[in-house]
């Protein structure tokens, strides 16, 4: 018999979350073997096997139906997936791991609080700097999903992997497309999010992948897995 | 995706010869300009959308790199790479493969590799003749090659210019509608925006601020922006200069002074946005509106119908072509007159040729000046489909 593979975050804060939420359903998730290794099971249901997976992989994972079931941000399958709806379904929200993808500008642009507004500016910076307004984030897909849904087009992406709130200060990009959870760190760095510029609010969730093997008995699990975990 | 037979391979070659053959007659010359293009000529003019349906990549150089995602552009590069300054009129004609990303791996009326067979007109300034010999070029190789049962879509972007033009707003307003002009759900938004009074969308926070800008000194309205800021304990950060934020706070300030849009002016502009219907009989609803509005559109309407008698007399058949004052509201380098053959069995959203008037395009790809360009090209797979009659399958 096949087994459901599950891939869950393989460090941090992430993967002990994980652990609570299957220790308050009644299931106890670890990791097989060495320590440091990246295999696991469920003790009450050996017909799981655990994969350890880094966060930002697991949304690939899914894509590629190499796991059944994993737990990763919405934000990350939404990046990962221009086709998510097909790919996987989103079958839980686990209320953790919370994260807004969010637009933000220096918060000095007291003329721009709006999305509309900033299609305005971009055409005026374009006029007066010769080039287009800047962007940085690592959410390429999302950011120009969300900008061609408000109409911007007058903008360039500038891949950013760390510090992308230090971009705009640092003049290497104007405006920014990346997570915050408090916004904290976003005001500290003279940021400020635009009235309309929450793009998406994310968080962990339970996914099912549509492109893996679901035999008879692997979708057994995984209904036993969703029962559980209500 | 479906693989690519032989037989359709020889289908196909056969196909582009007699197309080819047509434009050439026609006074084309055939040009294969580069398939691998420097992405940052397309990103310039369709915008940082374009990377989500094109193949772009880095070589090992680190340059950014495109697959060509139509052959337009390539073709505008390769006619300044001969004449850099454009001082000579040129006509191409080409037949080659472009690349778009198809989220679903693409399907046989949107595959991600297809081949275009199109021509391009640059620097003539007979403007509506060379518009009319463009579309009739396009129709007269279709029916060479088989096609039969078309229908001609024709919009013209210059209309809606003039008719904003011909009435009475702030030059701001013009240029904010002429921009969401491609997004019908912003033009209505903003159309609406402008009657209620183009102040009622700033909010209350910054409103003290705008209404006690001085719009006639710069450097005074400049020194009340800085005041502002320090007040909010905001510190000046980032690439835009206190003078950029200034003069848009600026615009804003006018914006709330203006007098609101009259509710007559919206109405007759919507009712331009909404005529759809036969070609020849939507000249008299243009002239109705002009008869309203002022002289560019009188001018405007002119033209619609000079170009719809120089069609006539190149032998294209009016009868069945509908105007849509929408349409072309979505192609992203067009000016002016646009155009699409569809076909009932495909329907609308896949047009077997299409083009239009773009006269911007070679100077953003590197022209001295704007250039009048028209051009068209055919979607060769659809078309081959089409005769073949495959085309009720999708």
């Amino acid at each position: 018999m096949s087994k459901l593979i599950l891939a869950v975050p393989s460090k941090g804060r992430l993967m002990e979350q994980c652990a609570d939420l299957f220790t308050r359903a009644g299931l106890s998730l670890r990791k097989v073997g060495h320590v440091r290794g990246y295999r696991g099971e469920i003790a009450e249901m050996p017909e799981v096997e655990v994969a350890f997976i880094s966060a930002s992989e697991i949304a690939t994972y899914l894509k590629d139906g190499r796991v059944h079931l994993g737990i990763t941000g919405e934000d990350l399958v939404r990046e990962q997936m221009s086709d998510a709806a097909t790919r996987v379904v989103l079958e839980r929200k686990l209320g953790f791991g919370h994260a807004d993808v969010v637009v933000a500008v220096p918060a000095c642009w007291i003329d721009v609080r709006t999305m509309a507004e900033l299609d305005e500016v971009s055409a005026a910076f374009r006029r007066e700097h010769g080039r287009p307004l800047r962007v940085a984030t690592k959410y390429l897909n999302i950011t120009r999903q969300f900008f061609t849904a408000k109409g911007l087009s007058n903008y360039r992406i500038v891949e950013s992997l760390g510090a992308t709130e230090g971009t705009p200060a640092a003049g290497t990009a104007e405006l920014i497309v990346d997570i915050t959870s408090t916004g904290e760190t976003l005001r500290a760095n003279g940021l400020r999010i635009l009235d309309d510029g929450v793009i998406l609010k994310s968080q962990a969730n339970l996914v099912a992948s549509n492109v893996a093997t679901w035999s008879a008995d692997v979708t057994a699990v995984r209904q036993a897995i969703l029962a559980r975990l209500r | 995706m479906v693989a690519e037979t032989a037989r359709a391979f020889a289908a196909l070659e056969r196909q582009a010869q007699v197309l080819m053959s047509r434009f050439i007659a026609a006074g084309h010359e055939a040009v294969s300009p580069a398939a691998i293009q420097p992405a940052r000529y397309f990103l310039d003019v369709v915008g940082e959308s374009l990377r989500a349906r094109t193949y772009v990549f880095t070589d090992p150089d680190g340059d950014e790199l495109c697959l060509r995602p139509d052959l337009t552009v390539p073709t505008c590069r390769l006619y300044l790479e001969r004449d850099a300054d454009a001082q000579l009129p040129a006509k191409y004609c080409y037949n080659g493969a472009a690349y778009r990303f198809q989220p679903q791996g693409g399907d046989s009326t949107h595959p991600r590799e297809f081949r275009q067979a199109g021509i391009e007109n640059f620097g003539d300034p007979a403007r509506e003749a060379a518009e009319a010999e463009t579309v009739a070029l396009i129709l007269d190789a279709l029916r060479a090659a088989g096609l039969k049962g078309e229908q001609l879509r024709i919009g013209d972007l210059g209309l809606f210019r003039a008719l904003l033009k011909s009435v009475d707003m702030p030059e701001r307003w013009r240029q904010l509608l002429m921009h969401r002009f491609w997004r019908p759900d912003a033009f209505r938004a903003e159309l609406k925006r402008l009657v209620s009074g183009a102040n009622q969308s700033i909010d209350a926070q910054r409103r003290a601020l705008i209404e006690t800008l001085d719009n006639t000194d710069r450097d005074a309205a400049q020194t009340q922006v800085a005041a502002y800021l320090d007040a909010e304990g905001i510190e000046l950060t980032g690439t835009r200069s206190l003078a950029e934020i200034t003069e848009s706070l600026l615009w804003l300030a006018a914006d709330a002074k203006a007098a609101p849009l009259s509710a007559a002016t919206a109405a007759l502009i919507d009712s331009y946005v909404s005529i759809r219907g036969p070609a020849l009989e939507a000249a008299s609803q243009l002239k109705a509106i002009a008869g309203r509005s002022g002289t560019d559109m009188s001018r405007a309407v002119e033209t619609y119908e000079q170009r719809l008698t120089l069609l006539s007399a190149t032998g294209v058949n009016l009868k069945d072509a509908e105007f849509s004052a929408e349409f072309g509201r979505n192609l992203e380098y067009y000016t002016g007159f646009v155009f699409e053959v569809v076909l009932p069995k495909l329907g609308r959203a896949s047009p077997v040729a299409g083009g239009g008037r773009y006269d911007r395009l070679l100077r953003q790809v590197g022209a001295p000046r704007d250039v009048p360009a028209v051009g068209a090209a055919i979607h060769t797979e659809r078309l081959l489909a089409a005769i073949n009659g495959d085309g009720d399958a999708t």
